[in-house]
């Protein structure tokens, strides 16, 4: 069961949780400003599932190990990943973790155990299952945490890793952050069951919950979590909520849907979670200002400085292919170069 | 060191039983591998030993074997999976290039997938479409995988050590039709056959032989019955070549027959000509040869005729060698 918190300790917990759903946002409509001005090449925005990703890493312990996806932007903040971090790899500069080699939105983040992002959907599940195995093997306490899109759930490996899952009783929570949409396929024209149904066939707890609500998701995040780590298997959850961007900044919502959820409107998740905090007596208005104009300023002063970072040296993309480099690579480096 | 008579399938399970009574981060996953042993019987005994937990009974799902095995090198254990038939990996094929082969790269060597893929491939056992393909080509086109295969039990045993130490992904292809040709006497203790190095099989100057895996011993056979004064390589590692050995032998006979069991179009066979064309032409007085399977499917009935033999091994050798 979820820890119960005091009154200032819960009020701690939830005003950080919104704090890190509004940096997540800025960011994303800072990115996408400067994609729009040819300064970033590319970017999957998170915005609409910043009270769902909130809500999960609030259940999670610092140790835990997180296969995340393309859109986990305000999960990784609230794990505590700096927006430099962020920032660097979305530019693509010398400092980024992955050297620029991986378009925008493919972050990486070992020190805070995020693994790396891959474009093929869901094909971090099985590689979560193994990690999930050898933390059980090692018995260390980790439990490992798996996002993915409600796209994700039509693929061949979110089948093979649900069953290899629940047939090793390994410590692991799915989370599926179905935002209704896969590019432009709809949710019901994606499957016929509901996500979180399809547990039950795998043999493991299956949870549906409101993806806007983060205490909500907290809370059926924390049993989740809570059952992976005494050793009670896998769970898979199914949060919902709505992709408020489109699905990169190389897409036009307007050629395949009519029904957009507004920033700022009753339906975004931040508006909501604002909303609740406020009647809990934990935020005002003003406070929920100032925390906005931090981010923008925490933001905006990040970019201008990391923007200043030169890109990687050209030689860089020959290397780490192999742990040594081949005298074939050392061959065309000397062509190319 | 003493040593002992071993077949190929003996000879890679004395490597996995010594590396695992070592190393407890060694662990073997994959289809019918443990109370089974392998289909091959490649892993006899080994969960016996060591466990259920360490040879893993999988479900039958091979991008789920080798999507497990690439998080769990990620945490610190050394899997080696086994892929029952070489056929049977290409639902796994995402996970081999887009995850473990890029996983390195993309992550500038912080996060590395060093799993062993073992897996028989090729002809020879009447094993028809599914269970006699030689897919190397697929494996040796992905950068960031290394890719070995035997051709003999001392080998077999000597390289899946080394496979299992490096720090790299490994391909491992075990050329199924010699698991059982012979038995050789083999060291008992762990030795390591180095990655990246061929093995000159046979020494001779009027023409280099390329060779690997199911194909070296139709060579020798071939080179032994005709007297053939050849140089034979038995490449070993396909990735990354011994581009040393290749050369060396080359500018020594400059005339060069290859041999492979895979399909003629894009085979290996194909770099190793272009390879030896744009830095040796001048040494060579004969065009490079190439005896292959055909471009077809493997077949069933007629997989006498898909296979190199000595025949058409033979033939090869003599047009380079009367070429003028």
């Amino acid at each position: 069961m979820v820890e119960e918190l005091n009154e200032q300790a819960q009020r701690e917990k939830y005003v950080r949780g919104f704090g890190a759903m509004v940096l997540s946002r800025t960011l994303d409509k800072k990115i996408i400003t400067a994609q729009r001005q040819g300064r970033v090449g590319f970017y999957t925005p998170s915005m609409g599932q910043e009270a769902t990703q909130v809500g999960a890493s609030m259940a999670l312990s610092k140790q835990d190990i997180i296969y995340e996806y393309y859109r986990d932007v305000a999960l990784m903040i609230h794990r505590g990943v700096p927006i430099d971090v962020l920032v660097d790899q979305v530019l693509g500069n010398s400092s980024d973790l992955s050297k620029g080699r991986q378009m925008p939105s493919h972050f990486m983040a070992k020190k805070y155990n995020f693994m790396s992002i891959q474009s093929p959907v869901a094909t971090n599940l099985p590689l979560a299952v193994g990690a999930a195995y050898a933390v059980k093997y090692r018995k260390t306490d980790q439990i490992v945490l798996a996002t993915f899109g409600d796209g994700s759930s039509s693929t061949p490996d979110f089948h093979a890793a649900m069953n290899l899952a629940a047939v090793f009783n390994l410590p692991i929570v799915f989370l599926c952050e179905n935002n209704g949409w896969a590019i432009s396929l709809p949710v019901e024209k994606q499957t016929k069951t509901e996500i979180w149904k399809k547990a039950d066939a795998y043999g493991m707890r299956g949870v549906k919950v409101d993806g806007n609500d983060f205490i909500e998701t907290f809370k059926v995040m924390g049993e989740a979590v809570q059952n992976a780590r005494s050793g009670n298997g896998p769970t898979l959850v199914e949060a919902v909520s709505y992709r408020m961007g489109p699905h990169s900044t190389s897409d036009d919502t307007t050629k395949y849907r009519t029904d957009e959820v507004q920033e700022g409107s009753e339906k975004d998740p931040i508006i909501i979670a604002g909303n609740m905090l406020k009647e809990m007596g934990f935020l005002n208005d003003s406070v929920i200002n100032r925390i906005r104009e931090e981010s923008v300023r925490i933001v905006d002063q990040k970019f201008e400085e990391r923007e200043k970072i030169p890109p990687p040296e050209p030689e860089s993309m020959f290397r780490d292919v192999l742990a040594e480099m081949t005298w074939i690579l050392e061959e065309q480096m000397g062509d190319i170069l | 060191m003493s040593s002992k008579a071993m077949n190929m399938v003996q000879a890679l399970n004395s490597t996995l039983d010594f590396r695992m009574s070592q190393d407890d981060s060694i662990l073997l996953l994959g289809e019918d591998i443990g109370k089974d042993g392998g289909v091959f019987r490649v892993t006899d005994g080994l969960q016996a030993k060591y466990g259920e937990e360490r040879v893993i009974d999988t479900p039958l799902v091979e991008l789920g074997i080798i999507g497990m095995a690439i998080g769990m090198a990620s945490y610190g254990l050394k899997p080696v999976a086994e892929i029952q038939f070489q056929d049977f990996i290409y639902t796994a094929m995402d996970q081999i290039i887009n995850q473990m082969a890029k996983l390195r790269y993309r992550t500038a060597g912080e996060i590395t997938a060093p799993v062993v893929v073992r897996t028989p491939y090729g002809g020879g056992i009447r094993g028809g479409l599914y269970h006699s393909q030689s897919g190397e080509s697929y494996f040796v086109h992905t950068a960031g995988l290394v890719v070995l295969t035997p051709s003999n039990p001392y080998d077999a045993k000597g390289l899946l050590s080394s496979a299992i130490d490096s720090p790299d992904p490994v391909i491992f292809l075990e050329p199924k039709k010699l698991y059982r040709a012979g038995r050789f006497e083999v060291p008992e203790e762990d030795f390591k056959v180095p990655v990246g190095k061929a093995a000159k099989v046979h020494e001779g100057d009027d023409v280099t032989i390329i060779t690997y895996g199911s194909m070296v011993p139709t060579v020798m056979k071939t080179v032994t019955n005709n007297n053939i004064n050849a140089d034979v390589l038995d490449l070993r590692t396909l990735v990354p070549m011994d581009i040393v050995a290749i050369s060396e032998s080359v500018m020594k006979t400059g005339r060069v027959v290859i041999v492979h069991e895979a399909p003629r179009t894009l085979g290996l066979g194909a770099e190793i000509s272009a390879l030896i064309s744009e830095r040796m032409i001048e040494y060579l007085y004969a065009p490079i040869l190439r005896v292959t399977g055909p471009d077809t499917p493997f077949p069933y009935k007629h997989e006498e005729y898909y296979l190199p033999n000595e025949k058409r091994v033979m033939a090869a050798v003599q047009k380079v060698l009367d070429y003028r």
